[in-house]
């Protein structure tokens, strides 16, 4: 502080001359405070293009040197300052700017920063290195010779020799190889996110067969569990939810459909790039049948489900805020890049400028995702047809139409009745209505609400979150952001400085959202490739390649195994954009299946793992830890897709009562459980599920006291600790049988006799302290039992992965 | 070389912490040790030398220790609560002589005066309206802000913004901020509580830590759908099994741990893990201490309306709120809401602000009162408000529409000006006029009084450093004691 304090005093002196680089306090203020307003207010006048009055704002030397009527600036003297007094209208004659007096906050900020010495550094222009075209990452992948060794044993894949060479180099020996329990275990919770059976575990101990665990491995991608974990995966990336958020959170009643489609995308190892170009333009893709359709509009639910402001009043800025959102988030997911900084400014680091983002915003400001944007705004729905949605909707129709008919009968008879009672002279009245008895205007009241109501409540004909295109246009640049302020139209294009990837044509026929995949898919793409195989990396070792999953910008770190990641790119797009081909290709190496206790020297020498020279242990997910109580005591629900959300679609979550319509006693996997933004799961907050509203590669590993209490007091822990115990019993035997079993269970090997000693030792004193209250011993056990199993699942052996 | 660009802290940490800060995360307090087994012994120092919510000093001075927020959900109207405005009154049913907001929540007809009569009081002559009797009497105390303008005209972004600092993106709400910056001084409770928050307009959102590290979420004590008596952290009691039971499992739970730490040799340990379970065993006695008003005077019942039902509810967060504080809570929020959004008077108006006027006025006199007889008044700031006022002008003939453009908010304690009566709106309390004073300038203030400058007080994430006040804000000084 007091140096700051200082280095004002310094800038403030009146020392024109005096040549000295701002400092950095300075330099934020100006790039925050001053420059937009200059930018946005004075240079379109005062700059490289006009120079109204002979004036220049955009240099200190500019303003120094001033127009017409002399300095612009007197630095330390805000007062002697003719832009100051232009700015704060102190002379009749000089207003400025033209357009209207600026905010007294924008005036403040002139004022400070010309009391502080008027710091002006350098624009910072392309060509510096934070915004370096020549980054790594926008270079496509190189094809690296796979290294050579001197330990040749112990490389199983191409995988090792990459890591080995660096350890080799460093003088470091790999790690020994994870002993057979404990490789099923972490293998089966990698893939599958469940705990090996004592049935998988025995066949696995049993096959002595070379390939024994490349055979585990194949099973394991062969089950319908392995999208339901990897799935999740990539519904973390998505943001996905079942829930809007922010403002209004009124239920996804359909975005299930997409989560259903990810699951099913990869346990049928649909190739990567399909992947893409379904979820950004399944709905502009030709389909063989009903079914790829239906599988298509469900796609681009990825594009669709993020959360939006939809009580939003000011409804362009709604629109842009929508478009923000989901190119962020394609800038994320596949390019690993924040595009959004670009909404109001050049990126800072990045070589992507406004332009670049407004190229992109086009694409989806050509999209339709919203019906109305008018609050409370409604997002799209694309309509899944079928024979079936046919019959449903002639059906309701024939429904409506027989109630119209009814009723009109109803009224003709009516009007009959009346007329004969009135006599054949009688002037007819204008509206027969009027006249008739109570009771049938009663009944014909009856009538009308029933044709109301059935109205109000057309079927739910099966609909996916989804969009369509939309008028395609071009966007012009909003300055700073503001869609009030237009500058230059931008033709829809991919940002240049990613090269290698061929450029898209976009036309003003489509969106161009099949173009931006297509772009993407690209073998040659810099980015695509490299960002999953990286992502996928990260999910089986929880570090990636590049520990910055998110982020392959110049703020991201670079790799630790730069040619690994290129041959791991190179041979994804090779292998067709396989998942299944990249998980055995990782699996399968020595790598994966070192142990996770390393001798004391990588321990010391390599403390974060950087070299991968051993296994990193893992605390169980959210999802895997919920998942991991039910099947240990034999309640998973193994029931696959479908929606277990008790919101009608665009009902409600949570509304100003604050009442909580959540339900989570469901017992089927987590994974199906509501993600219900603004109010996750409290069990998934506490350990650490993502925000959903963001994507997010990475997630956070937090240790807190709330958690703790979770495994003490949740009505889930306690509960599958009581039917731990109920299965143990369920089966005849002592308690030396019962112990053995439980350790089987739960942590996947037998008991050793100390703890089975201490085991028995705890069940006694337990019964003692219980015997006060429960006079029944065979209840008293059966309670012991069930304080065991609590803390045997409250271990750390039973949450953490070796 | 280690990575850097995840955990910069505004704070200068030493790199160690800045690490340990970003994936440990120990709980509420002392513990702590970077839970990631996989980090380096370098990344997760001995046990305790990592508390991320360990105290902390300030950037400068600070006049304020602690905060406590009464929010009041729906937003109040100024004019008829504390911003009096004859021509108002003179000229009800007449069209307001300028334009209203380009951008506004629902129209509104013409100009409506307050039901209410205003009166001067104190020795400051602070206008106080007839809704707020006691709190009348304390307004030396008050530090009234009529000048205060937000942005957005919903509920939900309005709500975002003044928890936040922003109405579209998720940001660490305040609380958080105020947690990351100084840490607490009880270890063995959260530094951040909130009582009975809402779960709408962006629920969770205004208490969560965000990207900030997990310790620095807020802890909510139920919500606002459940009574104050009722509200609870979550899983803070077992239901079936005694104290003394829970410490048999917790003495077998540690043996097995280190059993296991033994047998995988794997060097950092659970240390941090086995920790929380003792901690958490410790908040489980803790919290309900202070939960229970039990122990409390009758006489203090009675200064906090506990005595009656009206008061009662909004009274017992009051008093929860003080004996927080007293016990080193950083930030506390207490929030009046009921199931109509509380102080939202589209309609109604007249019938609507004198019940919600009736529930707080009594409790917040009192925790002033209280406050400043146990001489913690001097360090607590205490901050009044909703999420915008309320238009001037009509919503059908007894109501009044959201106005995000000019309402008041006050301090009390902590460093606030009492009997202080700054800026102001236009003539008939529509427009911040004088002096205006954005959320971003309350935020950055509250910072600045507790000791922390709103321009450093920074964190990187996601390549940028992002602070609570975006780029705004300007500390409001005039406002100082």
């Amino acid at each position: 502080m007091m140096i700051y304090v200082l280095l004002c005093a310094v800038l403030a002196a009146d020392d024109p001359v005096r040549i000295q680089p701002p400092a950095a306090e300075q330099v934020r203020f100006f790039e925050t405070s001053v420059r937009p307003v200059l930018v946005e207010h004075c240079v379109a006048c005062h700059g490289p293009k006009k120079q109204w009055a002979r004036l220049r704002l955009d240099s200190r030397e500019a303003l120094l040197r001033g127009g017409d009527t002399g300095a612009a600036v007197v630095p330390g003297k805000p007062d002697e300052s003719l832009l100051i007094r232009a700015v704060q209208h102190t002379d009749d004659d000089l207003k400025m700017p033209k357009e209207g007096k600026l905010s007294d906050r924008q005036i403040a900020d002139l004022v400070r920063w010309v009391e502080t010495g008027v710091a002006f550094p350098e624009t910072p222009t392309a060509g510096r290195p934070s915004r370096d075209p020549n980054h790594w990452a926008f270079q496509p992948p190189i094809d690296p010779p796979v290294p050579a060794v001197t330990n040749s044993d112990w490389p199983q894949s191409p995988v090792d020799r990459f890591i080995l060479a660096k350890l080799e180099a460093a003088g470091l020996p790999p790690t020994e190889k994870a002993d057979k329990r404990t490789l099923i275990r972490r293998v089966t919770f990698d893939l599958t996110g469940l705990p090996p059976t004592p049935a998988e575990i025995d066949a696995f101990l049993a096959d002595s067969a070379a390939d024994a665990y490349a055979k585990l491995v194949d099973r394991l991608l062969d089950s319908t569990a392995y999208g339901e974990r990897w799935g999740r995966h990539w519904l973390d990336v998505a943001r996905y939810a079942d829930s809007n958020g922010l403002d209004e959170n009124v239920a996804h009643g359909n975005a299930w459909r997409y989560r259903d489609y990810v699951v099913e995308a990869f346990n049928r190892d649909k190739p990567f790039d399909r992947f893409i170009v379904e979820q950004l333009a399944g709905d502009l893709l030709p389909a063989a049948d009903e079914a790829q359709r239906h599988e298509q509009l469900i796609a681009t639910g990825f594009i669709s489900i993020g959360p939006k402001v939809l009580a939003e009043v000011n409804e362009p800025k709604m629109r842009m805020d929508i478009v923000d959102e989901q190119l962020d988030t394609v800038g994320r997911v596949f390019l690993a890049m924040t595009l959004g900084c670009a909404r109001c400014h050049d990126h800072k680091f990045d070589p992507i400028g406004t332009d670049d983002y407004y190229g992109l915003a086009g694409i989806f400001k050509s999209t339709r995702t919203m019906d109305t944007y008018i609050k409370v705004a409604k997002w799209h729905e694309n309509e899944l047809p079928s024979a079936a949605t046919t019959a449903l909707r002639a059906e309701y129709e024939a429904r409506l139409g027989a109630k119209r008919q009814a009723i009109a009968d109803f009224v003709a008879e009516a009007d009959k009745q009346v007329r004969a009672n009135l006599g054949p002279e009688a002037e007819p009245a204008e509206n027969l209505a009027t006249l008739y008895p109570d009771a049938t205007k009663a009944d014909l009241t009856k009538h009308r609400d029933e044709l109301t109501a059935l109205e109000k409540s057309p079927p739910d004909y099966p609909a996916a979150m989804g969009v369509t295109d939309d008028q395609v246009i071009d966007v012009a640049i909003h300055v700073r952001g503001n869609p009030l302020k237009l500058g230059e139209v931008v033709p829809r294009h991919t940002p240049p400085v990613v090269r290698g990837a061929h450029i898209s044509q976009f036309t003003p026929a489509e969106s161009g959202r099949r173009q931006l995949a297509l772009w993407l898919i690209d073998p040659e793409h810099p980015l695509t490739a490299r960002v999953i195989v990286n992502r996928v990396w990260r999910w089986h070792f929880g570090k990636g390649l590049v520990r910055t999953i998110d982020n392959f910008g110049l703020l991201g770190e670079a790799p630790s195994h730069p040619e690994l990641l290129d041959w791991l790119a190179r041979q994804f797009v090779a292998g067709g954009w396989s998942f299944k081909t990249l998980h055995r290709l990782i699996l399968n190496s020595s790598v994966y299946q070192q142990s996770s206790s390393p001798s004391a020297e990588i321990a010391a020498r390599d403390p974060e793992n950087r070299l991968f020279g051993r296994a990193s242990v893992r605390r169980l997910d959210a999802e895997e830890v919920r998942d991991a109580l039910l099947a240990v005591s034999g309640q998973l629900d193994a029931t696959v897709g479908g929606s277990l959300l008790k919101v009608k679609n665009r009902g409600y979550l949570f509304d100003h009562t604050s009442i909580d319509l959540t339900d989570y006693t469901s017992r089927r996997r987590s994974l199906y459980l509501p993600v219900i933004r603004n109010n996750v799961y409290d069990l998934f907050q506490l350990l650490d599920f993502p925000d959903p509203a963001v994507p997010n590669g990475d997630r956070a590993m937090t240790t807190v006291a709330p958690q703790a209490l979770l495994m003490l007091n949740s009505d889930l822990v306690m509960q599958s600790a009581d039917d731990f115990a109920g299965r143990l019993f369920a089966e005849p035997g002592n308690d030396e049988q019962r112990l053995s079993r439980m350790y089987v269970f739960a942590y996947g090997r037998e008991a050793t006799p100390r703890e089975r000693e201490s085991g028995h030792a705890f069940l006694a004193q337990v019964d003692r302290a219980l015997t006060a209250t429960e006079p029944d011993a065979a209840r008293r056990r059966r309670q012991s039992w069930n304080v065991l199993c609590q803390v045997v699942v409250a271990a750390n052996e039973f949450i953490y992965i070796q | 070389m280690p990575f850097e660009g995840f955990g910069s802290h505004g704070l200068h940490l030493p790199i160690s912490r800045r690490q340990a800060l970003m994936k440990s995360a120990a709980g509420f307090g002392s513990l702590a040790l970077a839970s990631l087994l996989t980090e380096s012994p370098r990344a997760a120092p001995a046990a305790g030398s990592v508390d991320p919510l360990a105290p902390r000093a300030p950037h400068h001075p600070a006049r304020a220790k602690r905060v406590i927020f009464l929010f009041m959900s729906g937003g109040p109207s100024q004019v008829d609560t504390f911003d009096f405005k004859p021509l108002l009154t003179r000229d009800n049913g007449n069209p307001l002589p300028f334009d209203k907001p380009k951008i506004q929540f629902n129209s509104t007809g013409n100009l409506l005066k307050s039901p209410w009569e205003f009166q001067q009081h104190g020795a400051s002559g602070l206008w106080v309206s007839e809704l707020f009797p006691n709190l009348a009497r304390r307004v030396d105390d008050l530090c009234m802000v009529h000048s205060v303008y937000g942005t957005n005209p919903a509920h939900g972004g309005a709500v975002m913004k003044l928890h936040t600092g922003s109405d579209n993106f998720i940001r660490p709400s305040l609380g958080s901020w105020v947690s990351y910056g100084l840490g607490t001084e009880n270890g063995n409770l959260p530094a951040f509580v909130t009582i009975c928050p809402t779960l709408a307009f962006g629920g969770i959102n205004n208490w969560s830590s965000a990207f900030l590290p997990a310790a620095y979420q807020g802890t909510p004590l139920g919500n606002a759908s459940i009574a104050s008596d009722q509200a609870r952290v979550k899983y803070i009691a077992n239901s079936r099994l005694s104290r003394e039971m829970q410490r048999l499992q917790l003495d077998r739970l540690y043996a097995l741990n280190r059993e296991h730490q033994a047998r995988t040799a794997i060097e950092d340990s659970l240390e941090a893990r086995i920790n929380s379970f003792e901690l958490a065993f410790r908040m489980q006695s803790e919290l309900p201490k202070i939960e229970d008003l039990s122990g409390e005077s009758a006489a203090t019942h009675a200064l906090y309306g506990l005595d009656n039902p009206v008061t009662a509810n909004f009274g017992r967060m009051c008093l929860m709120a003080r004996r927080f504080a007293e016990s080193g809570v950083r930030f506390i929020q207490v929030t009046h809401n009921d199931n109509k959004v509380q102080w939202d008077q589209h309609a109604d108006l007249k019938d609507g602000h004198e019940k919600n006027a009736r529930e707080v006025d009594l409790p917040i006199a009192g925790l002033l009162y209280d406050l400043k007889a146990r001489g913690l008044l001097d360090d607590t700031l205490v901050w009044w408000g909703g999420e915008f006022g309320r238009t001037p002008t009509a919503e059908g003939n007894n109501g009044r529409d959201h106005n995000p453009d000019g309402f008041t908010m006050w301090l009390a304690g902590g460093g606030a000006k009492g009997g202080l009566r700054y800026g102001s709106t236009d003539d008939y309390g529509y427009f911040a006029a004088e002096n205006k004073v954005h959320i971003h300038d309350l935020h950055a203030t509250i910072l600045d009084l507790l000791g922390l400058d709103h321009e450093r007080l920074t964190y990187r994430y996601a390549g940028r450093d992002f602070r609570l006040t975006d780029v705004e804000g300007n500390v409001v000084r005039e406002l100082y004691a």
